[in-house]
């Protein structure tokens, strides 16, 4: 093998698919950007150049980077997330800016600064994972600990979290505050991947008779399973953060199913979620008012249906081709139609934007970032591995689906974000780094990583 | 019309055109991967990689592995082993339903799954380490 397959002699390799795709990304935002300004202002011009060009240096420099490291990592993952991190901020620079305003030392920031200021780190994130990450040892070794952790990374929002629009998911620790679900949610594909991968066998084959034809993996393998859906309830009645438990017990369900490849126990385990959620409706108020306001908003069109209903006019005013970047969202009384816009309602003024084009184009995107994640997971080297990048990537695209249907009313609205999109920092940054560890997991470097130190001596000596 | 409408539509269809052939650039670049993948059906069940050896094979090489693979000294063999103590007809990779198996042939020496001698048909899960005389061998997915 050459030394540019050893580590520590990296030789830049050029990425001419990714440079190509970015280019066009690129060539997009600036479109995108023009359209705003020339809607906004009446005359041909960027909207913040400096943003767009911070934003599309950035976007270079992980590029560069990545090329002078030369790892032969996924080159499509990048443009797709770089054009909806670009999408975001061509949102954030659109909406008003005060919608957010943040104190950072002497300079005030609105909510395009803040935006960008978090998309260039969740960038670096991606980045510096993609190239220094080598083995996955460290996820995969330490299943139950960082199960423990993400336990007590919940537990401790319980806690000490502030709530914020009747959830409680926000953990402020003095100058840092964030939002631990969004960490969470990678550290349980982790845990799901391990486990999956080490009962896989054991799950699929090893068959207890229940009913008739009807068979279920024995008892103590499904132990963590049923935690598992027990955690999720619990996110439901003690978090009271609906969009969390979908997503986790999705995800759980889809790398199940990638485990075993059993139908039955997905429609089972279905079965089993609406049966628990029917329950919870009728027995916590919280639940109950989010299915009533799903079924129907109309009710109470100026309480709690009022942003649904809003977002549902939102995507009719949009039409086919949208209104145009700039041209939408009137202000009812000096207020947007839609208070959460930004964080909840983002594809709402998309597709008020860009109508049902621009909004296809980008659930697009996410399927193009699922997609390249299961084509990583087919290609890895063993179950953990190829288990983890598939669950990383399904986080990604299962988030997306779910605040797009509730966006959508078609399932009850939950408040979590659109991945890249929305406005947040935990968000982001998390999202970056799910990025960039399936980056890392994508590189086919002709050295696998962990080698014992033996091996490769005696290896050089066998030739 | 007026220009500056015309140049609203124009800026704004360039746009969602540009979104549109983002995608289609995309969508290209991952059906060439899936057509490559494709082209080479070889290994499709997995793949066996020497990390170890003091003959041949040599540490590195890397088999596709068919349903049934024999491996020992024996030149029929699927994978031959040019290690002194290998059997002639040593052990025999199954692929059955969902996983791999190996079974241990009756050889002299025996077979090591992760340290551990093989007894029977034993599951081999897909980064399992196998060892046959100072061959050191891991089962990894295959390509597709």
């Amino acid at each position: 093998m050459t030394a540019a397959s050893l580590p520590g002699f990296p030789r830049p390799r050029i990425r001419r698919r990714e440079l190509g795709l970015l280019l066009v990304v690129a060539g997009a935002l600036a479109l995108g950007n023009l359209s705003l300004g020339l809607t906004r202002n009446g005359s041909l011009g960027l909207v913040d150049p400096a943003g767009l060009l911070l934003y599309l240096a950035a976007l270079a420099a992980v590029h560069l980077a990545l090329v002078t490291a030369g790892r032969r990592v996924d080159e499509v993952l990048l443009p797709a997330v770089g054009l909806l991190g670009g999408i975001g901020l061509l949102l954030a620079e659109r909406l008003p800016q005060d919608l957010v305003v943040q104190q950072v030392g002497p300079a005030v920031l609105g909510l395009a600064s803040l935006q960008l200021v978090w998309l260039v780190l969740a960038l670096v994130i991606a980045v510096v994972v993609a190239i220094t990450v080598r083995s996955d040892r460290w996820l995969r070794l330490y299943k139950y600990t960082w199960a423990a952790s993400g336990v007590g990374l919940l537990a401790l929002t319980f806690v000490l979290g502030t709530d914020v629009n009747g959830t409680r998911l926000t953990l402020d620790l003095g100058p840092v505050s964030g939002q631990p679900s969004e960490l969470l949610k990678v550290i349980l594909v982790v845990f799901f991947a391990a486990y999956l991968a080490e009962n896989r066998v054991l799950l699929a084959d090893a068959r207890v008779r229940v009913v008739g034809r009807l068979t279920v993996p024995p008892a103590p393998y499904l132990l963590p399973a049923g935690l598992m859906l027990a955690l999720a309830l619990g996110i439901v009645v003690i978090q009271r953060d609906l969009g969390a438990a979908m997503l986790f017990y999705a995800v759980f369900l889809c790398l199940f199913y990638l485990a075993t490849g059993s139908k039955v126990d997905v429609v089972l385990g279905i079965g089993l979620f609406l049966v628990g959620f029917v329950l919870l409706a009728l027995v916590f108020p919280h639940v109950r008012d989010r299915v009533a306001t799903w079924l129907d908003p109309w009710a109470d069109p100026l309480g709690t249906g009022y942003q649904t209903i809003q977002a549902l006019h939102a995507f009719a005013r949009g039409g086919l081709l949208g209104t145009g970047l700039g041209a939408g969202l009137p202000t009812v009384g000096g207020q947007l139609p839609i208070p959460a816009v930004h964080t909840d309602f983002p594809l709402a003024a998309l597709g008020e934007e860009l109508g049902m084009a621009g909004v296809l184009a980008v659930l697009g995107c996410y399927l193009v970032v699922v997609a390249r994640g299961l084509r990583i997971a087919a290609a890895a080297a063993d179950d953990v591995r190829a288990l983890l990048c598939a669950g990383l990537a399904l986080v990604i695209g299962v988030q997306a689906a779910i605040i797009a249907a509730g966006n959508l009313k078609l399932i009850p609205l939950t408040g979590i974000t659109l991945p890249f999109i929305s406005y947040g920092g935990s968000s982001l940054l998390v999202n970056g780094l799910i990025v960039g560890l399936l980056l890392a997991f994508s590189d086919r470097g002709p050295v696998p990583p962990g080698e014992p130190r033996r091996a490769r001596q005696r290896g050089g000596g066998g030739r | 019309m007026d220009p500056l409408t015309l140049a609203v539509w124009a800026i704004r269809l360039a746009f969602l055109a540009a979104l549109y052939l983002f995608l289609a650039l995309v969508v290209r670049a991952l059906l060439r991967d899936v057509r490559a993948a494709s082209r080479d059906p070889a290994g499709a069940l997995g793949r066996l990689v020497v990390i170890a050896s003091a003959s041949l094979p040599a540490a590195g090489s890397v088999f596709p592995l068919d349903a049934v693979t024999t491996l020992g000294r024996d030149l029929g063999s699927s994978v031959v082993l040019d290690d002194p103590f290998s059997s002639a007809r040593h052990a025999v990779l199954t692929f059955r339903g969902r996983g791999w198996y190996v079974e241990d042939l009756g050889s002299t020496n025996g077979t090591l799954v992760n340290g551990v001698p093989v007894a029977g048909a034993l599951p081999l899960g897909f980064g399992d380490e196998l060892q046959i005389g100072d061959v050191r061998m891991r089962l990894e997915r295959g390509l597709r």
